[in-house]
């Protein structure tokens, strides 16, 4: 039972971190921190069912086409929204809140609420890995998380564009006498962001169904990791996923489930007291300075 | 004539005409049936969908006879939300409210969702004096202030299951399951919601304890849980051979799927909501095949060749709405609720609710569930025998995604299916 449940608590660490990439790539880029991230993630998983079950397109184009959208969506969001409370960070909050109610709530209002509502696994079939079976949806979501948080370390280090994204984050200023653009970046990290969520969704949702709850759900948990982790650091968001993953599964099996969510607010609680910059944070509270 | 005498002759000749034609008149107004639920999740719906077609059906015969007139029904529904998460109970109430004094129905049907706004509205029933005739709320607490204050309480009647009905049939598959196999391990997974805890711990105490199970273990999921695999290895650790699953959640279907990828070796007999209808099986990638799941109600999400009624529902439901049922609990009663109600305003001759409580009392007809009686808390009595009471059934997902009931005995079509690995015991 000890190698399932460490098998399972890998599992959900990886979810956890794919959840929260997205989330943390924008506020460490942009400074925003999107609490329309778990809209996001809903709005893309409807789309794919949308596109499958009343336009009629095969999966692959559907979720194509889903992640587009929601990638645009969060353009929008930034372009039309954001951009004329850049700055106000109470504000920025808020708008981006609304914006995801509204978004939760008409699909709630629309009637997409129900069973049906699931996206198809990739894969049904199960492996046996250290005498537990595994469902290989699951394993391909800890193979994806692992060669995004890779691709998105190469991006941010080895591409132009990447390169940039980290000059605005280290110090806009000093980026913008370099000829770097803040809107236009920040921009793309709103809708990189965005798309990660989708790709979240797309790959996550399968394991369960789609709900507007859940968009409420991935925001905390979201919030949680990244929180606990430091917003904006990659690494801090790895460790914190790791941490509350493997904190959740052995509350589960050796104390008991109804206290797993706690375990997440718990740690965010403790972390928020004891080193409220996170466990790799960049913002330094006043006491952490001296 | 002079003009006084014109005057009465003209008041007298209208006066005339009010009583001649105005039964004609008031004939043509129709007799609105209130619907007062969450329309927006699948168990409003379909009951909504039900209780119309047994008005388009009584109203194809003519209408109700009252008195010496045909009168037709309309429904009038409201959205209530109660079932939607965070809607206070208030508000629910509220809309009961502005249904009944704007649309003035003579009776409701189908009702809310949660036990709390059941329990809540019924004073608000007892104030306007209008039968209600529940189909979705459960809570056995309504029986016992009937009871209690039967004069101010009288109009509030139950046709769905209840809880102490679903106890009773999830015990009596249990024992069903320990007769047929010899199995006496079982581990009890339920969402972490008042009902199904409750449920939980009623069956442990008056069942499994006095019946010689051992309760291996019991755990409450919290609402939007994606994850049981810690709980599904303790099970395969403990050999346990059968799994209780109590839930409504949209998200308990993947308690399934994961026990099917898993491949544990233990029944998996209880109730999922989402694992009712036919459609379940593609919502759910055929991965579910070998479970046992429960319908509150004949006719609703499932159909017996033993229960005619049923079939014939089913089959009225699937042509006029152009999909099967889905939801198992809700739409046989509220297809019944209308037919009942209409029976009783037939024998009351009249649309005053105490007339139409006196008769709702005296039903007895064989309907879409079985045999429909109220007892003196007017819940419909349920048992094991559609001949002499209403009946749920427990069915297995077989291999090919059919749908095979296999309690009660004497609704059953097949034996349960061990699923792989699991010997029975004796």
């Amino acid at each position: 039972m000890l190698a399932g449940t460490i098998i399972y608590a890998l599992i959900n660490s990886a979810i956890l971190a794919m959840i929260a990439m997205g989330f943390n790539l924008t506020f460490g880029i942009s400074g925003v921190a999107n609490f329309a991230y778990g809209a996001f993630y809903v709005l893309a998983a409807y789309g794919v069912w949308i596109l499958i079950h009343m336009a009629g397109l095969p999966y692959a184009a559907a979720v194509v086409i889903s992640i587009g959208l929601t990638t645009l969506a969060g353009a929008l969001m930034y372009r039309l929204v954001l951009i004329r409370v850049k700055g106000q960070a109470l504000s920025e909050v808020i708008a981006t809140f609304g914006i995801g109610l509204v978004i939760l709530e008409l699909f709630r209002y629309l009637g997409f609420v129900g069973f049906e509502y699931t996206l198809p696994v990739l894969s049904d079939k199960s492996l046996i890995i250290a005498g537990t079976y595994v469902d290989m949806q699951r394993i391909l979501i800890v193979v994806l998380t692992a060669a995004l948080v890779s691709g998105l370390w190469l991006f941010t280090h080895h591409t132009s564009l990447g390169l940039a994204f980290r000059g605005i984050a280290q110090d806009e200023r000093t980026a913008l006498t370099f000829g770097m653009d803040p809107d236009r970046i920040a921009t793309l990290a709103v809708s990189i962001g965005a798309a990660l969520a989708a790709v979240a969704a797309v790959i996550i949702v399968p394991l369960g169904s789609i709900s507007p709850e859940e968009g409420y759900d991935v925001l905390i948990k979201a919030l949680a990791v990244c929180i606990i982790g430091g917003l904006g650091s990659t690494g801090g968001v790895i460790l914190a996923s790791f941490l509350i993953g493997f904190a959740e599964r052995f509350t589960d099996s050796y104390i008991g489930s109804h206290w797993t969510m706690i375990v997440s607010l718990a740690a965010l609680l403790a972390v928020l007291v004891l080193k409220p910059s996170g466990l790799f944070g960049k913002q330094k509270e006043l006491e952490e300075r001296i | 004539m002079n003009s006084a005498k014109q005057l009465v002759l003209y008041f007298l000749f209208a006066l005339l005409c009010v009583f001649i034609f105005a039964p004609e008149i008031m004939a043509a107004e129709p007799i609105v049936i209130g619907v007062p639920t969450s329309t927006g999740f699948l168990e409003g719906k379909e009951c909504l969908n039900a209780a119309q077609l047994a008005v388009e059906e009584i109203n194809a015969k003519g209408g109700v006879a009252v008195g010496n007139q045909k009168r037709l029904f309309k429904i009038e529904a409201i959205d209530i939300r109660d079932a939607a998460p965070g809607v206070p109970v208030p508000e629910a109430l509220l809309g009961i409210e502005k249904l009944i004094l704007s649309k003035k129905p003579a009776a409701l049907v189908i009702g809310p969702f949660r036990s709390e706004a059941l329990l809540a509205s019924m004073d608000l029933i007892a104030k306007y004096k209008i039968p209600l005739l529940g189909t979705i709320a459960m809570t056995p607490a309504t029986e016992a202030k009937i009871k209690k204050n039967p004069q101010k309480y009288k109009y509030i009647f139950r046709p769905c299951l209840n809880a102490k009905y679903l106890v009773q049939y999830l015990a009596g598959t249990m024992g069903f399951i320990k007769k047929q196999y010899g199995f006496d391990k079982v581990y009890i997974m339920n969402q972490d919601v008042a009902w199904a805890r409750k449920t939980a711990e009623i069956i442990t105490k008056v069942y499994f304890e006095k019946a010689g199970w051992t309760v291996v273990g019991q755990e409450s999921y919290p609402t939007g849980t994606t994850d049981f695999s810690s709980t599904l290895l303790k099970v395969r650790a403990k050999k346990v051979q059968v799994i209780l699953p109590i839930f409504d959640m949209p998200q308990s279907g993947i308690l399934v799927k994961q026990w099917n990828a898993m491949k544990i070796p233990s029944l998996m007999a209880g109730f999922i909501s989402p694992l009712a209808g036919p459609g379940a099986w593609n919502t759910f990638d055929g991965k579910i095949a070998g479970a046992m799941n429960s319908i509150f109600e004949v006719g609703s999400a499932i159909s017996s060749s033993k229960v005619a009624p049923s079939t014939a529902f089913e089959q009225a439901y699937a042509k006029r709405w152009g999909k099967p049922l889905e939801a198992g609990h809700g739409p046989a009663p509220s297809y019944e609720s209308v037919h009942i109600l209409a029976e009783a305003i037939e024998r009351a001759g009249s649309l005053d609710a105490d007339a139409i409580v006196a008769e709702l009392e005296k039903t007895d007809r064989q309907g879409v569930m079985g045999r429909i009686k109220f007892d003196e808390g007017h819940q419909v009595v349920y048992g094991m025998n559609p001949e002499e009471s209403a009946v749920a059934a427990v069915f297995q997902w077989t291999a090919d995604g059919g749908r095979t009931i296999v309690f009660p005995t004497a609704l059953a079509e097949g034996k349960i299916v061990l699923p792989e690995g699991l010997a029975p015991a004796k």
